[in-house]
């Protein structure tokens, strides 16, 4: 446990950009908006910024990437395979615990089971992440429902809490640690950790009803959505509702879904760039086979897809945590109205109904 | 060993292999018979039976196939379709051309539970593409299993696949029989006329202690599966390939979801008893 002045903290940021590919979060002049991206130097970093629009998730995980790429000589009848695994070590500074615990939700997916993704593998080699503590939700956040926040617990290299006119540094691990001593952070008091769980306590308690309302649920729902018991018509509203934009799958921290194209290089004869891009589950052709058929055509069929995504026990097995991570982005961009906590609150509407 | 293979699989990157030889099988249908450039490929790469592979058509693009070979000693080759743009480039190349591979992957048919037992074999179609593995493991092995009964439906007797391998199967093997139909009145055709769960009378199928493999359009597998249960079929006995849009092959891309199940992964052999808990349509 460290100290930094809370005028210094960016100097952390400033230590890593030396051997770092720096991101962090910035709001951006003409929009207002935030967005955590690669910055050009550590002075552009907001740790007091809102909550990034987008999650970090392009950082390991590319909204569009070339994976691989080929020449082919026709009429030498030759192929050159050249795979694009670019390795440039980033770190990650000021992350929140939703979205830290969305970057885990890749991890196991990406890097866990019988084969291991080799372009993330190559994204996430050597990351440097700080995290930053949640001490004012938004509106829309509901982690204490998912058990991801507002603080992180694990996998972070230090993690950050404001605590006034000085910032609480906790290592994670031996290279955070290393990075502190070597920065010559002051240490930590017993009575700073006090502070911080103080923070924690009084974080909780500013969550909206709405967070708060489902915590309690969360579980009943979690187990109707894995039994299948929750009716059809739920799924039907919810199917009614979505206006198939994509718009949760591409916010979510821990959506993965990719599709994968073969584009020619026009400057180039036989030259081919494999790219992948992300996908969304709520798109009519996702399950489109060559012929036409369609496995999945209504719309209900497609969007219960993503909740059971989301709300299944199998993911709580599988992946040690449910899919969804409590930042509400979902239902911040959904023209809908069918984010995380809607979906939950339908479900326990049936639920109520049924006794 | 390659640099992206794993455990006799060939992940992430592509492996290039040589179209030696391309054979027409039905209208729009060719097998392509591949070679690996790379000597160690070929020895390394272990097939089963109702697995697949990716198929790379360099400047078309990638797309998921069965594997009809025997897993041993047929040569390695793929029976295609040409039904899109990738598989239509596919078609468009010549005998030299080059192609790249990925796999094999998925579970494979379950074997080592089969022994003993009568196995029926029901294909509409292009559906004969990933049994014929199977087939022709059973019939290299049949000291192993019971009698064997391979119904192939299609719709005119020029859409009947794998002609010599029909010729073969029908020649008398004992033990082992083949039925053909046709789906209508085709002149010169002597043999049965209808779907192909009407063969299933025909051949007399037995019930006990037997084990059906269903593969074709999703119209045909579901009155097949519906006519087997009629006669007693218990749905763990019946076993099924399903085909999906596939991307990586790996458990990555989601796209093959069914249910709660990824078919590149934890398919694409089903049980119909497993089929019906995945809660989708087929």
């Amino acid at each position: 446990m460290f100290l930094i002045k809370k005028s210094d903290v960016l100097k952390i940021a400033e230590e890593l950009g030396k051997e770092y590919q720096l991101y962090g979060p910035f709001v951006e002049k003409t929009s207002g908006q935030t967005f955590f991206d690669k910055v050009g130097s550590a002075s552009e970093i907001n740790l007091g910024a809102p909550i990034p629009s987008a999650p970090p998730k392009q950082s390991v995980f590319p909204q569009m990437e070339r994976i691989l790429s080929y020449k082919y000589d026709s009429a030498k009848k030759s192929v050159e395979v050249k795979p694009d695994f670019t390795v440039t070590p980033k770190a990650l500074f000021g992350l929140r615990s939703c979205d830290l615990n969305g970057l885990l939700c890749l991890d196991r997916f990406f890097l866990g089971q019988e084969f291991v993704d080799e372009v993330y593998r190559n994204h996430r080699r050597g990351m440097f992440i700080v995290t930053n503590s949640c001490t004012t939700p938004f509106k829309q956040c509901l982690c204490v429902c998912m058990d991801s926040g507002p603080f992180a617990k694990e996998g972070y290299d230090l993690n950050l809490t404001d605590l006034g006119d000085e910032y609480l540094v906790e290592a994670g691990s031996d290279k955070g640690k290393m990075l502190a001593e070597k920065m010559g952070l002051k240490a930590a008091a017993d009575a700073h950790m006090k502070q911080k769980s103080e923070k924690l306590d009084k974080a909780i308690t500013l969550f909206e009803p709405v967070a708060v309302d489902n915590k309690a649920w969360i579980s009943r729902v979690i187990n109707r959505v894995t039994t299948g018991f929750a009716k059809e018509e739920v799924w039907e509203y919810v199917g009614d509702q979505c206006f198939e934009c994509g718009a949760c799958t591409f916010v979510c921290p821990s959506c993965s879904c990719f599709n994968v194209v073969d584009v020619n290089d026009t400057a180039c004869a036989g030259c081919t760039d494999r790219l992948r891009s992300w996908d969304s589950c709520a798109y009519e052709g996702y399950a489109r086979m060559a012929g036409g058929h369609n496995p999945r055509k209504p719309v209900e069929d497609r969007r219960n897809k993503r909740f059971f995504c989301k709300l299944s026990y199998s993911q709580s097995k599988k992946y040690l945590r449910p899919g969804c991570v409590g930042c509400g982005r979902c239902q911040w961009v959904c023209p809908g109205d069918i984010g995380i906590p809607n979906v939950v609150t339908y479900v326990r509407r049936e639920i109520t109904k049924q006794g | 060993m390659s640099e992206g293979m794993i455990n006799g699989k060939i992940v992430t990157i592509p492996e290039v292999a040589t179209i030696e030889e391309i054979k027409d099988e039905i209208r729009e249908v060719k097998t392509f018979y591949l070679n690996f450039d790379k000597k160690e490929i070929k020895d390394n790469l272990k097939i089963k039976s109702g697995q697949f592979i990716m198929c790379t058509i360099f400047g078309a693009g990638e797309f998921a196939v069965s594997l009809p070979p025997s897993p041993e000693n047929d040569r390695f080759h793929i029976t295609v379709r040409s039904v899109g743009k990738v598989t239509r480039a596919l078609h468009a190349l010549k005998p030299g051309d080059k192609v790249g591979i990925r796999g094999p992957f998925g579970n494979g048919f379950p074997f080592a539970e089969l022994k003993g037992k009568n196995i029926v074999y029901v294909a509409g179609g292009i559906g004969l593409i990933p049994l014929r593995s199977s087939i022709m493991h059973v019939l290299q092995h049949k000291e192993d299993f019971g009698d064997v009964y391979v119904l192939l439906g299609a719709r005119t007797p020029d859409d009947h696949m794998y002609k010599e391998n029909l010729k073969e199967w029908q020649g008398g093997v004992p033990g082992f029989k083949c039925f053909l139909s046709v789906d209508v009145e085709t002149p010169g055709w002597k043999g049965e006329v209808g779907f192909v769960h009407t063969l299933l009378d025909k051949a007399n199928i037995p019930i006990e202690n037997t084990v059906a493999f269903v593969c074709g359009p999703p119209v045909m597998f579901n009155t097949v599966i519906g006519e087997l249960m009629k006669r007693g079929l218990s749905d763990e006995n019946i076993y099924s390939t399903l085909e999906r849009h596939m991307k990586c092959g790996i458990g990555k891309c989601q796209h093959c979801m069914v249910g709660r199940t990824l078919v590149c992964t934890d398919g694409p052999v089903y049980t119909f008893r497993q089929i019906k808990t995945l809660g989708e349509q087929i």
